[in-house]
């Protein structure tokens, strides 16, 4: 029996899936590398999620870190006022994203008003956040405010080591993935890739831009504040930095390197940077911790200027040679 | 007499200084070939855009079937069953034309419907061989014909063509034209063609506009267009009526 | 305590000159080719390091560095321009502000990298002492700030009414079809926007070291409130740049002392979300 290449691609979904699975608990003891694989997934959850307003719908939106805060601030202060377990404060957090979200994505997804303004805007919002949850000390402040602490709450989503956040989110992961997937197949997908080509065509035959960019822009808040609440529960606390605009602005890096549109791309390179990252960190020590940001922004200039449709479609290539190859034998 | 489909009434648009439409008015009548022709600058794709909602109008109304859609968004026309195809083929450059055609055809249908559909258009447009094709892979020919698929997707019931015939080879104009009659006649999609193209108003067009500096200058079939003294002043000057 | 609003409000205002004369530049490189450098904020920062390190080792004062810094930002912003912009134009709108992001990011990574978080000032200037009006003083080095920056975009408003090449640039921002078929090169004007644009955050970078500080943090700070203005404005009318960079000054100065001194950026973010909510052309556009 001939396997099709849907058959070799779901071998590979499920091999992947299996050593995802499977590692942390190979290097379970190391919590530094724990933290790390951790991390490599978080960033690929963001970038993947990023790909649904980045790629998708053509936005480049630089506000992932806004909506990572506000995940993170709602879950953190529920838990911490009102003992509001993090799983529900996930979903509240995902939705006060949406709302920051539509604050500026409605006036600015109006047909006829330049991109350029969104991108703007979304970057100006992280740092702004930034400033008010600084200044706000009924909420924010200056200093961490910090979870309570449990050795293993699933209630609580508190717990002495890295691994259970692991497998959380790898599920995310894997949600964000699936829905990628599901709405470049959608009636949704299609639409934002037709606006991506020509705004205008798309709308006389139908399409109504404004309302298909806040979809993708709610999907992609909605995911990134939920994993905001998992953030705050992994690091302990919640602090204004975590309105960051260098992350924003690596998450859509990411997304722009990975490939734009491509479902598996960002996590693609979301592997790559962050390793590369955490190799740079290592070896040239916290003076140069800067330095990683560097590296990316000059990633992203040459991806731009070389390989505009990113890495994705380099690895989509070698992976076709693979199976043609492999199908011979 | 049929019933008008689409009233455009006492439409005026201003671009600045500029007056582009001043008081405008026509009547395009169910399942007939209707067509604005005029001299350059004349007006006719600003007339054209303020229909499909592109650009709202400073002054006047659009009726559509009785509805008022001045100055609504596109899509929302298209769902009314109004939408165009464009002068500079506005392509979804790397989607396929099977693709392209989906996103019209998902106005009305999903899943298997909107399959079929989707094959039925390719087939009235002849198209059936290009359907794997990247659109910015495609000639000029094909590419109209694009065009008109992804409209026709969407089931109009009037259908704007912007100087389709703009730029093609007669036996490319000819075709088209054959595509147009045969939608016309058997689907009974009520046309519009803005035209320069004189072959192709002649040939379809039962009643013609001319529009010349922003106002209408003549109305009638083309056998009284072509004798309009106005209208051959328009285009050729003064001093061309001999 | 009114006087104290009033004081800051012209201190504001007279800020707000050199906030123009910023956006000027971004509006520039914005109405042309249709791109928004994110870097544009960064260009301020990097010439203000430059008039630093020149004010420092030449012993110049703030006020002539701009002789310097204006042919070495315009060079930078021609090579930005061709390396970069260039190669984009083709690409996907996101790649091509993509693009601008990465340089925005590179050079602010690289300057908290080689600068540190501390920041630098220039010790001493020619430009002395204040004015008295009233009950309200006026630093010298803010008037002529002002004053230098509204002669700046006098400057560039007869520039592009009265110079082919400034024509050139105003035809290509308006058409750039029609200024092609005219004989306008498109990559040229390009390139000279570009670089006419970055340049004037030259002049800029020189007036703000005169009373300000600067640190690798001045990019965001500048960057948004060169959008903000901009988005006020709208393309097309340079008096509206002028008019919009006081109202965005003095806001922020009304804000500063209102509401908080941290919460400069709130209020210039809340002006620029508020405009692209009622008015995304701005006040004064004209596309």
């Amino acid at each position: 029996m001939r396997r099709t290449r849907k058959d070799w691609n779901l071998i590979l979904i499920v091999a992947l899936l299996g050593v995802a699975v499977l590692l942390p608990l190979a290097v379970r003891s190391n919590q530094y590398t724990l933290v790390l694989l951790t991390t490599i997934l978080l960033y690929g959850v963001l970038a993947t999620a990023w790909n649904v307003i980045g790629g998708l719908a053509g936005q480049l939106d630089l506000a992932a870190g806004a909506y990572l805060g506000l995940g993170a601030f709602t879950t953190g202060t529920l838990l911490i006022r009102w003992n509001i377990s993090p799983w529900l404060g996930m979903i509240l957090g995902g939705l006060v994203a949406i709302g920051f979200a539509f604050l500026v994505g409605y006036p600015l997804f109006r047909f006829g008003v330049k991109e350029v303004w969104y991108a703007l805007s979304s970057a100006a919002l992280v740092e702004v956040l930034r400033v008010t949850f600084l200044i706000w000390s009924q909420v924010g402040g200056p200093v961490e405010r910090y979870l309570p602490y449990h050795e293993w709450s699933l209630y609580h989503l508190r717990f002495a080591t890295y691994m259970p956040f692991y497998y959380i989110m790898l599920g995310m992961l894997v949600l964000a993935l699936l829905v990628n997937h599901w709405i470049r197949h959608s009636r949704l997908g299609y639409y934002l890739m037709a606006l991506g080509e020509n705004e205008e065509a798309a709308e006389v035959l139908g399409v109504n831009t404004q309302g298909c960019k806040l979809q993708a822009l709610a999907v992609y808040a909605f995911l990134v504040g939920m994993t905001g609440g998992i953030y705050a529960c992994m690091y302990g606390f919640i602090h204004p930095n975590f309105f960051s605009g260098p992350m924003s602005t690596e998450v859509a890096i990411l997304g722009i390197v990975g490939g734009l549109g491509i479902t598996y791309g960002p996590v693609m390179a979301a592997i790559l940077l962050v390793s590369a990252r955490e190799f740079l960190r290592a070896n040239l020590g916290g003076q140069l911790e800067g330095l990683y940001l560097v590296v990316y922004a000059a990633v992203l200039i040459l991806i731009a200027l070389f390989r505009p449709q990113g890495l994705g479609p380099l690895v989509r290539q070698a992976y076709d040679r693979l199976l043609s190859r492999v199908a011979k034998e | 007499m049929a019933a008008p489909i689409l009233q455009v009434s006492q439409l005026t648009k201003r671009f600045g200084n500029l007056v582009a439409l001043n008081d405008v008015s026509l009547e395009i009548r169910k399942g007939e070939i209707f067509s604005i022709i005029g001299p350059n600058g004349a007006g006719k794709t600003t007339l054209f855009f303020n229909i499909i909602g592109l650009q709202k109008p400073d002054a006047g109304r659009v009726l559509f079937n009785g509805t008022d859609i001045t100055g609504k968004p596109p899509h929302k026309i298209c769902s009314l069953g109004i939408t165009c195809t464009f002068q500079v083929p506005r392509a979804f450059a790397n989607m396929t034309v099977e693709e392209a055609v989906r996103v019209g055809a998902y106005r009305r249908y999903q899943g298997r419907e909107m399959l079929r559909k989707v094959d039925e258009v390719l087939q009235i447009c002849e198209l059936e061989e290009y359907r794997h094709q990247r659109c910015c892979d495609m000639g000029l020919a094909p590419l109209r014909r694009v065009e008109l698929a992804r409209a026709l997707a969407t089931e109009p019931v009037l259908l704007l063509l912007d100087e389709a015939g703009a730029g093609l080879n007669p036996t490319e104009l000819a075709g088209l034209m054959d595509i147009l009659r045969r939608l016309n006649e058997e689907k009974h999609i009520t046309l519009c063609i803005v035209e320069h193209v004189m072959q192709m108003v002649m040939g379809l067009a039962q009643r013609i506009v001319v529009l010349d500096y922003g106002e209408v200058i003549a109305e009638g079939t083309p056998q009284e267009i072509s004798t309009n003294p106005r209208v051959i002043e328009a285009y050729l000057g003064k001093g061309a009526v001999c | 305590m009114t006087n104290i609003l009033l004081q800051n409000l012209i201190n504001g205002a007279l800020t707000g000159c050199i906030y123009a004369l910023i956006a000027l530049g971004l509006s520039l490189i914005f109405g042309v080719m249709n791109v928004v450098n994110f870097a544009h904020g960064d260009f301020v920062m990097l010439s203000m390091y430059l008039t630093f390190w020149i004010g420092l080792w030449a012993g110049a004062d703030a006020v002539f560095t701009p002789l310097l810094t204006f042919p070495a930002l315009f060079l930078i912003g021609l090579l930005a321009y061709y390396a970069l912009i260039d190669r984009t134009l083709r690409q996907r709108y996101v790649t091509q502000i993509a693009v601008t992001v990465g340089l925005m990011t590179f050079l602010r990574a690289l300057a908290q990298l080689i600068w540190k978080a501390q920041p630098r000032a220039l010790p001493y200037s020619l430009i002395q002492g204040s004015i008295q009006i009233g009950p309200y003083t006026i630093l010298a080095s803010r008037l002529v700030s002002a004053a230098v920056s509204v002669l700046a975009i006098l400057g560039v408003y007869l520039f592009l009414s009265q110079t082919w090449a400034g024509r050139a640039i105003r035809a290509a921002s308006d058409d750039l079809d029609a200024a092609s078929l005219l004989g306008v090169p498109y990559r040229q004007t390009y390139a000279l926007a570009f670089g006419l644009g970055s340049a004037l955050t030259a002049i800029a970078g020189g007036l703000l070291m005169t009373f300000q500080q600067v640190d690798p943090t001045m990019g965001v700070r500048f960057g948004l409130l060169s959008w903000c203005v901009l988005a006020m404005a709208g393309l097309g009318s340079i008096p509206g740049l002028l008019i919009s960079g006081i109202i965005v000054g003095a806001a922020e100065a009304i804000g500063m002392s209102l509401w908080d001194p941290r919460a400069r950026s709130l209020i210039v973010y809340l002006l620029f979300i508020l405009v692209l909510w009622l008015r995304p052309r701005g006040l004064f556009g004209r596309k």
